[in-house]
């Protein structure tokens, strides 16, 4: 392995810990016994034994260092969590699995569309500088990278599912929606989709617009353009055989890490439609002020922005041989 | 130095800035940029002036959920509030917060950046450790769960600095979890000042290195400090927005992100009640893009060779 790559992954390592460390101090600075806290919905208020025995069972009359941060970080790497305040009796990591898929498909479709389009338009008014079009996409997506995506997903119930009526502004499929067979059912789901993975690809494309135009801009400027030129290619053969090619590094780059942060951003959106995902999750304990579940989610958004950031620099390295020493 | 040396120093100095402001403010996005924020700014300043002191469900004098009319400029809210008067108080919270907490990022991101850049070595080693965390985890991810613990330490009632306590914490800790980039970039352009001869004569003269810090490489930062300022301000604004609109703002004071987060709640979409979120959220787009226009048009005009206009 070369030094680059170790220290990638060292760097990922540390990153990681300081999102446990961070995790276990910031919910033990919340106000209130964790023992008296659990045990709020006993009738008539918990005694005293209650919570000894409470404190014992869970290890909170140990020290917190070492013992409570080991025991913390050994039961986060077997994968346990702990167990929801709001959710009684449910575990946090089962929590967590049953509303994934929810936001993996929204984010995915969101991310498909908005790199297709994305990308490929940004490239095109960055090869195409000053034109019309290059002014109307650019100005466009200077507006969305700065609407908020969820106000956006806000506006869009507004026109097509108040006004219009053509699509279901909330939820991930109907009521009352028991004989419609197999297909009926898919049309539902894809209906209820299409909204908020619009409002999160819209919100994706402003930024891809930007850094795919910004790259090919780079790109036509340097001398090897000059040279693609001077020895004959035509347009056409100067875009696909260099342009293109060194203009995809910085874009391949910020798609792979936008599959880290696009959870989170998430989040506000899923709120917005009721999506019964991930930011759903967050904002019921939010409210709830869960703070497993709470500290369950931070451990995920940590270790899934950390995982794609640590793709992005791996594989920087093979996509440009350059970096790779 | 002697005295005139220094007087034609200060003077090519201020001969530089004007120079460079000049330069920025040709740019199209730089003036139309501080021309919507000129328009905000005077909002902020005297909200009670324009629209008068910030309505609450006792003073609220309307019909609930009305649309845009002569008597309310932007409609109402569900309680009989004026759309217009929640939307200009706002502008005051929301833009406070916002450049609070950009100041508090710009100081912490510009003392690890010059401080890792300068001394190099291991002090640049871990800085730079601790920077990776705040570059690679955003700031949304870091405040959704600081804000909530912090909000439930202090309490919400009472005041600090006319503040109350909830929006205080989520200035903070905005400030505090936004300098990553900054100290990123800070540092890159220390390495190289560094090297450059005028530190070295400094060094020559005497000068100790808070003074070559202080007096020679931070005055030939600030291009770069206020271009992604700039861009800070906006992530801050989005940052406000979005945490506010999870319900962590401050139901009392405001903010465009409570307005919609209240919108939300109130079913105004469902209800087609395009008023009550359009307004602050058209706020909150306008105010972030005239602060990404100004950051590329800074940015432009302190590296002209690069030719990327957005």
């Amino acid at each position: 392995m070369s030094r680059r790559i170790v220290n990638v992954l060292i760097r990922a390592l540390i990153t990681l810990l300081m999102v446990m460390i961070l995790n276990f101090v910031l919910f033990r600075i919340v106000p209130g016994d964790p023992g008296q806290l659990l045990l709020s919905g006993a009738r008539g208020g918990a005694t005293q034994e209650q919570i000894t025995g409470l404190r014992q069972r869970w290890g909170l009359d140990r020290p917190l260092f070492p013992d409570q941060v080991t025991d913390y970080v050994s039961a986060t790497f077997r994968g346990d969590l702990g167990y929801s305040f709001k959710f009684r009796g449910e575990r946090v990591g089962d929590l967590l699995l049953k509303r994934l898929p929810a936001t993996i498909g929204l984010v995915g479709l969101a991310q498909l569309v908005a790199i297709v389009c994305g990308v490929m338009l940004g490239l095109y008014v960055g090869w195409r500088r000053g034109s019309a079009i290059d002014k109307i996409a650019t100005g466009l997506s200077l507006a969305l990278y700065s609407t908020p995506a969820f106000w956006l997903g806000m506006v869009l119930v507004v026109v097509f599912s108040t006004s219009l009526g053509w699509l279901p502004g909330y939820g991930i499929s109907s009521p009352g929606l028991a004989n419609v067979g197999p297909l009926g059912w898919l049309i539902e789901r894809i209906r209820h989709l299409l909204l908020p993975a619009l409002t999160m690809a819209f919100a994706l494309i402003g930024q891809y617009v930007v850094v795919a135009r910004a790259a090919m801009s780079d790109v036509v400027t340097e001398d090897y353009m000059i040279t693609a030129r001077a020895k004959g290619l035509t347009s056409r053969q100067m875009l696909m055989r260099h342009a293109f090619r060194n203009a995809m590094l910085p874009v391949a780059t910020l798609v792979t890490l936008n599959l880290g942060y696009v959870v989170a951003g998430a989040i506000t959106v899923e709120s917005v439609f009721a999506w019964p995902g991930i930011g759903s999750l967050t904002v019921e304990a939010l409210n709830a002020r869960d703070y497993p579940v709470l500290q369950g989610i931070f451990l995920l958004l940590g270790v899934s922005i950390i995982a794609a950031n640590l793709i992005a620099d791996l594989t920087y390295g093979l996509l440009d041989p350059r970096v790779r020493q | 130095m002697t005295d005139s040396a220094t007087e034609v120093h200060g003077r090519r100095r201020l001969h530089a800035t004007r120079t460079f402001l000049l330069q920025f403010i040709e740019k199209r996005g730089a003036q139309l940029g501080l021309l919507a924020l000129a328009f905000f700014i005077v909002m902020a300043a005297m909200p009670n002036r324009l629209v008068g002191p910030l309505q609450t469900a006792i003073t609220a004098t309307g019909i609930p959920l009305v649309p845009p009319s002569r008597e309310q400029f932007l409609g109402t809210d569900e309680i009989g509030r004026d759309v217009l008067n929640l939307v200009v108080h706002g502008a005051r919270i929301s833009l406070t917060i916002a450049l609070i907490a950009t100041v508090i990022s710009l100081i912490v991101g510009t003392t690890v950046g010059i401080l890792a850049g300068y001394y190099r070595g291991r002090v640049d080693v871990w800085l730079m450790r601790l920077t990776d965390f705040f570059f690679i985890v955003p700031p949304f991810v870091l405040a959704l769960v600081i804000a909530p613990v912090f909000v439930e330490v202090v309490g919400r009632g009472g005041e600090i600095l006319g503040f109350r306590p909830s929006l205080f914490v989520i200035i903070l800790v905005i400030g505090l979890t936004s300098w990553g980039f900054v100290a990123r970039i800070v540092r890159s352009q220390t390495l190289s000042l560094r090297e450059r001869t005028f530190v070295d004569r400094a060094r020559v003269v005497g000068s100790n290195d808070l003074f070559i810090m202080v007096q020679h490489i931070l005055p030939n930062l600030v291009p770069q400090i206020a271009a992604n300022g700039a861009l800070v301000v906006a992530n801050a604004i989005y940052v406000e927005t979005a945490l506010s609109f999870l319900c962590l703002g401050d139901p009392l004071q405001p903010s465009w992100g409570t307005m919609l987060y209240l919108a939300q709640h109130a079913g105004a979409a469902s209800a087609g009640a395009w008023w009550y979120l359009g307004a602050p959220g058209a706020c909150v787009l306008i105010v972030s893009l005239s602060f990404v226009l100004i950051g590329n048009a800074l940015d432009d005009t302190a590296n002209p060779r690069r030719r990327v206009i957005p």
